[in-house]
């Protein structure tokens, strides 16, 4: 296995940009630091792409950090058009919205994407769900806020009905009553996993679902190859196929859900392609709030053999 | 005719190389107009090549002493890459057809399963059929406009990238100036 597959390092977009976790406010980084995290691992890979970053006395330069990443999430807005990434969410959420309908919820719905980048999911959701007519709020949230502000200027540019904030996702100003994420869940290891999950217990909260990598044994070959293909910059073609070796099994998801976030019922969603033993590249954590999960399980018509056991 | 063939291809992979190159360097949710600009770009560049390998024959006809010989020994190399090429972009417009379905599971799947490996191979299958198309032919003229095509070829994606890069560049720049400030952030 190549150093840079190996599962218990880091991603490198997870150290150059680093946040005071009270305040949120951007803390420098020292270079050489990120750099003998990875040498020691032995990934000469991570090393290079390090490298290339611009610095100043040994500190990476946070505009040169921000126009890189700024690339790098232009790259993996285009993963997710070609993997149809709008429509798979709206298929599990849609059904939510309307068994929430179906159950009496009146109000308004506001559907947060937790680490939203550069917000894909809300605009493309705000670009063909009227808001409006389904008394609907699109968000997104992120604690990176250069991406937060490309979130809020590509919406604008579109004039799309979302909203982008900087903060924390959970915080009660921001929280929402369908929490979603994508590529965000395998960035939380062991406690940290569950204690996210834990912050999805809010009154308001009444569903969740993170969509991310399935791990399985062709999951980082694969990903390797679409990759190289796909991006064009060193981080993230080392950070995607990283992703891919990093990615939490479905068992590990459940029981931190489980245990985590006891007042929802939760299980996995399309974990297999077209119920033969093929796995699906994304497979989705579910939460719902238990009165919930009946309508929501005929909401979702034909697709409903996709959902596994909610518990 | 088999020129002309040639030639069409030769469109179609410049249209799929301007693309190619824009895809990922818009973060719009609706594109329409940037990827009709980026299929210009990608047309343009093809017809740029095409000249260029056609003023490379013109020039090599005049120089040579037997034109009527170097033009069915084209003809006949021509048709030997036809033999590669065409088969070749049959898959790629079947790949691309599948996402005429309604189905997002067969739309994602002919990405990574069709075009993600047939854009792979696209160098691989430019050799083999300039490589193919030469290998049998007569006159070194014909060979020399068949490795000049070849490097048309390979170059076309490699320069519509480069340009793409520069301008891609240009635009994060202006987004994020030096010394650019963070927004106030909602605290936890």
């Amino acid at each position: 296995m190549p150093a840079s597959w190996n599962p218990e390092q880091p991603e490198i977009t997870d150290l150059i940009v680093r946040h005071d976790p009270r305040t949120l406010q951007r803390e420098p980084v020292r270079k050489q630091e990120v750099v003998e995290i990875f040498q020691k691992f032995g990934n000469r890979q991570a090393v290079r792409a390090i490298q290339e970053l611009p610095e100043w006395d040994g500190m990476l330069v946070d505009a040169g950090v921000d126009r890189m990443m700024l690339a790098v999430h232009w790259e993996m807005q285009r993963l997710a058009e070609e993997f149809y990434h709008g429509h798979r969410v709206w298929e599990i959420v849609g059904a939510t919205v309307r068994a929430l309908r179906m159950n009496g919820y009146l109000q308004k719905i506001r559907i947060v994407d937790v680490g939203c980048g550069i917000g894909y999911t809300p605009r493309w959701l705000a670009s063909r769900i009227s808001a409006q007519e389904q008394g609907l709020e699109f968000t997104g949230v992120d604690l990176y806020s250069t991406l937060i502000r490309e979130a809020t200027r590509l919406a604008e540019a579109e004039r799309l009905n979302c909203k982008f904030s900087h903060g924390d996702a959970f915080s009660p100003q921001l929280a929402g009553n369908i929490v979603i994420s994508t590529g965000v869940v395998h960035h939380f290891r062991g406690v940290e996993l569950e204690e996210f999950l834990r912050r999805h217990e809010r009154e308001e909260t009444q569903a969740f679902f993170h969509f991310d990598f399935q791990p399985s044994l062709l999951a980082p070959v694969g990903s390797w190859f679409f990759h190289q293909l796909r991006m064009r910059t060193a981080i993230a073609r080392h950070d995607g196929v990283l992703s891919a070796a990093r990615a939490h099994t479905a068992k590990t998801l459940v029981e931190a859900a489980r245990k985590g976030a006891p007042g929802f019922a939760s299980g996995m969603y399309g974990t297999r392609i077209w119920n033969t033993p093929l796995p699906r590249v994304f497979h989705t954590l579910v939460g719902l709030r238990r009165p919930l999960v009946e309508e929501f399980r005929a909401q979702l018509g034909r697709r409903a053999g996709r959902l596994g056991e909610l518990q | 005719m088999t020129l002309l063939l040639l030639y069409l291809l030769a469109l179609l992979d410049g249209v799929l190389c301007g693309l190619r190159t824009a895809m990922g360097r818009n973060a719009r949710i609706s594109k329409r107009w940037y990827y009709l600009r980026a299929t210009v770009r990608g047309l343009v560049g093809a017809q740029i090549a095409s000249t260029i390998a056609l003023g490379a024959l013109l020039l090599v006809a005049l120089i040579t002493p037997n034109s009527g010989a170097l033009r069915m020994d084209l003809e006949e190399s021509a048709g030997r890459m036809l033999r590669i090429f065409l088969p070749y972009a049959v898959l790629v417009l079947g790949s691309l057809s599948l996402r005429a379905i309604p189905s997002t599971d067969i739309r994602s799947a002919s990405s990574v399963m069709f075009l993600g490996p047939l854009t792979a191979i696209r160098p691989l299958v430019m050799i083999a059929g300039v490589g193919y198309g030469i290998w049998g032919s007569r006159l070194w003229e014909t060979r020399v406009l068949g490795l000049i095509i070849l490097a048309l070829m390979l170059s076309l994606e490699f320069a519509l990238n480069r340009w793409m890069g520069r301008m891609q560049a240009k635009q994060i720049a202006k987004l994020i100036p030096i010394g650019a400030q963070s927004g106030k952030p909602v605290k936890p």
